[in-house]
């Protein structure tokens, strides 16, 4: 989500450099128009210029011949007035110019036209030069007059209206830019949760509703072979337990038959251990692709980590009938209750298999370490070991490579039991972090953090 | 382990009949004598009705129905108590969630002796009123009359007490964390009860301990819980 805000906020840029573009390009637009018009305006033809020549080369004798062709050519009319307003001179005029004028006349027509002419006026050394332009060639404002205060105010009205407007442009762009990330929030949001592999719905409505509606088909594929993978698992396990409770039961029995060779009971003993290992894995392996495809149900309540980790440890105990394992409770005498929000029987469970874990790891007999603790307003767990422990390499992979199982490339090297993975997941499932480390006892050690 | 729970009728069901012969067998060398099978939930229903058992060992997946209807067909007219047998994919939290009132639940696969104790455990819970006494080292205690016998000194035990010695003698030889005893005495969520828990197990001690300071049938586990010594 925030690399999607990122991603529209570098649009700005691009935004800003498109509003400069655009104004060249209107500059570029207006010069092209205006071309022709421009020197008509400010050309060799405009009234100016011509008003400049037409004075420079008008002598006693009248104009010059290329003078005079050229007004002829542009259809132009000229009259040279006194200081009386009578026409001294004149070249072209139509019939409807009077020969003399008025000083009235003369204020009015310098400032419009003269009988729809527009006509410009040059000041020279014999009297007003006044030349007339055909009708509709040139529109004269009449009351070309500002305040003062109006010019005054000109630039601060350009700049004023220049600041308003990409104001105004820039509120536009962020609008729109907030409604893009509101449709799209939800979306882009939706994509993540899918490729976290949970499952996601959207209500389906809206500009993006096609959107929308293939991301519900994408989610519904994947959750659909999510299922039926997590039933296959469980199918499997399912049929392995039967025909298993019959080897286990009839092997026990034999271990028991004073018949037996000490061989044969040896033999008998290992198949027994080994059943229990199938047992163990065909149950960790149902729960772990249960928890991993989010098909194990959790119910969370306030419980108390200090006496769920307790009954975990005893029922080791109570099990260990040699002593081979020992347990020893290191938890605080004053620590008696630590609430969490937990499933009971999920996080039983993950302190079972780390416990287990040291009993599996150390052939030869070890002592365990369990305690709860408050660190931080955070419920941590620790299950130890004085035993053989493991490598500085082995536990950073069991830190950080993932588990074959959850793994999508294929791993030559020597796979491990689930109970560590299972660990994991159900911690993860109760918002908490998994640390493995070495014992300051000297082996293994395990640390589960919790949030309280 | 108590033999008077060996006269107990055993009716096991099970779809399989060599994991039912298995289970019969088990619990034959075990003691039991009084066992009936059955495979099917019409045939497991029947042998309810008329046999009438003293424990029913169900399978939950059975040809003809599961176990879970089964069960509450044979709860209209008895209220033996039944342990369910489970390929575990039944989920426990079916089994919870049901509220049936199962009085345990195996998961399959299970080790012959665990299946013993499972059994024997329920069945002293059901039928404790046909062993309402306790030997302990130096006293016996009768939880009928709710009085230790020591030396020939008759204590009575209050509420708590018996309560406390019940839960301990009912898991006899194994530990029971301060938290399942607490909750066996205060009810759920026994939060900071555990000095009246001490209170009461220095109490328990003076009346059944012949050394109440060096105790050798109320053993406690340091930081875990607490164990009760019976003499065999």
């Amino acid at each position: 989500m925030k690399s999607f805000a990122k991603y529209i906020s570098k649009r700005l840029l691009f935004f800003a450099a498109f509003v400069i573009f655009l104004l060249l390009i209107n500059l570029l637009a207006f010069g092209l128009v205006f071309q022709d018009s421009m020197s008509e305006d400010y050309g060799e033809n405009s009234p100016k210029r011509m008003l400049e020549e037409v004075s420079e080369a008008l002598t006693q004798d009248g104009l010059p011949d290329n003078v005079f062709e050229k007004l002829e050519n542009n259809h132009i009319w000229a009259m040279l007035l006194d200081d009386n307003g009578n026409s001294i001179w004149a070249a072209f005029t139509p019939k409807e110019i009077p020969a003399a004028y008025s000083l009235q006349d003369v204020a009015l027509f310098s400032k419009g036209y003269l009988q729809d002419y527009p006509v410009f006026t040059w000041n020279t050394e014999n009297g007003l030069l006044v030349l007339g332009y055909p009708k509709d060639s040139y529109a004269k404002i009449t009351d070309n007059y500002y305040s003062v205060r109006s010019v005054q105010r000109m630039p601060a009205y350009f700049f004023g209206t220049l600041l308003l407007d990409l104001l105004l442009l820039f509120l536009a762009y962020y609008f729109s830019k907030q409604k893009i990330l509101k449709n799209t929030g939800p979306i882009v949001a939706a994509v993540e949760t899918l490729s976290d592999g949970t499952p996601a719905h959207l209500s389906v409505n809206g500009e993006l509703s096609a959107i929308a509606e293939s991301i519900n088909k994408t989610s519904e594929i994947l959750s659909r072979q999510n299922d039926a993978r997590a039933n296959w698992i469980s199918g499997v396990s399912h049929d392995i337990r039967t025909p298993l409770s019959m080897i286990m039961g009839y092997a026990e029995q034999l271990q028991s038959d004073t018949h037996l060779t000490d061989t044969e009971r040896k033999m008998t003993a290992i198949i027994i251990k080994h059943s229990e290992r199938i047992r163990n894995l065909v149950s960790d392996l149902n729960l772990a692709s249960k928890l991993e495809y989010n098909m194990q149900p959790i119910s969370v309540k306030q419980e108390n980590a200090v006496a769920i980790v307790r009954q975990a440890a005893v029922d080791f105990i109570n099990t260990d009938i040699y002593d081979k394992y020992p347990i020893e409770w290191l938890t605080d005498e004053e620590l008696s209750a630590c609430l969490i929000h937990a499933d009971r029987d999920l996080l039983k469970r993950a302190i079972s298999n780390l416990i287990q874990n040291c009993i599996n790891h150390n052939e030869n007999g070890c002592t365990i370490y369990v305690s709860v603790s408050i660190e931080q307003n955070n419920c941590v767990i620790r299950v130890e070991d004085n035993g053989i422990g493991a490598s500085d390499e082995q536990i950073e992979k069991l830190n950080t490579a993932p588990h074959y199982m959850v793994c999508d490339t294929n791993t030559t090297e020597q796979r491990h039991g689930l109970g560590l993975l299972i660990v994991k997941q159900i911690v993860d499932s109760h918002n908490g972090t998994t640390y493995i480390e070495h014992s300051t006892f000297g082996g293994f050690a395990v640390k589960l953090k919790l949030p309280m | 382990m108590g033999s008077y729970l060996h006269n107990k009728k055993l009716l096991l069901v099970d779809d399989e009949p060599e994991l039912l012969k298995m289970i019969a067998s088990i619990l034959y060398n075990d003691g039991f004598e009084n066992i009936v099978t059955a495979s099917t939930a019409a045939d497991a229903i029947s042998t309810a009705k008329n046999g009438s058992p003293d424990l029913v060992v169900l399978d939950v997946m059975l040809p003809d129905g599961d176990g879970f209807s089964v069960m509450r067909e044979i709860r209209e007219f008895t209220n033996v108590p039944v342990i369910f047998l489970t390929a575990k994919d039944e989920a426990e939290d079916k089994l919870a969630g049901l509220g049936l009132g199962a009085d345990d639940y195996i998961v399959k696969p299970f080790l012959p002796l665990e299946f013993l104790l499972r059994v024997h455990a329920v069945l002293r819970r059901c039928y404790k009123e046909d062993s309402p006494m306790i030997q302990l080292e130096g006293c016996t205690v009768d939880f009928s009359r709710a009085e230790v016998n020591k030396a020939g000194e008759v204590i009575p035990l209050t509420a708590k007490e018996h309560t406390l010695l019940e839960t301990l003698a009912r898991n006899e030889g194994r530990i029971v964390t301060v938290d399942a005893l607490c909750e066996a005495l205060w009810g759920d969520n026994p939060f900071g009860y555990e000095n009246s828990l001490n209170a009461h197990v220095r109490r328990v001690r003076e009346k059944i301990e012949t050394n109440p300071s060096k105790p050798v049938s109320l053993i406690t586990i340091k930081g875990l819980g607490y164990k009760l010594n019976t003499r065999k």
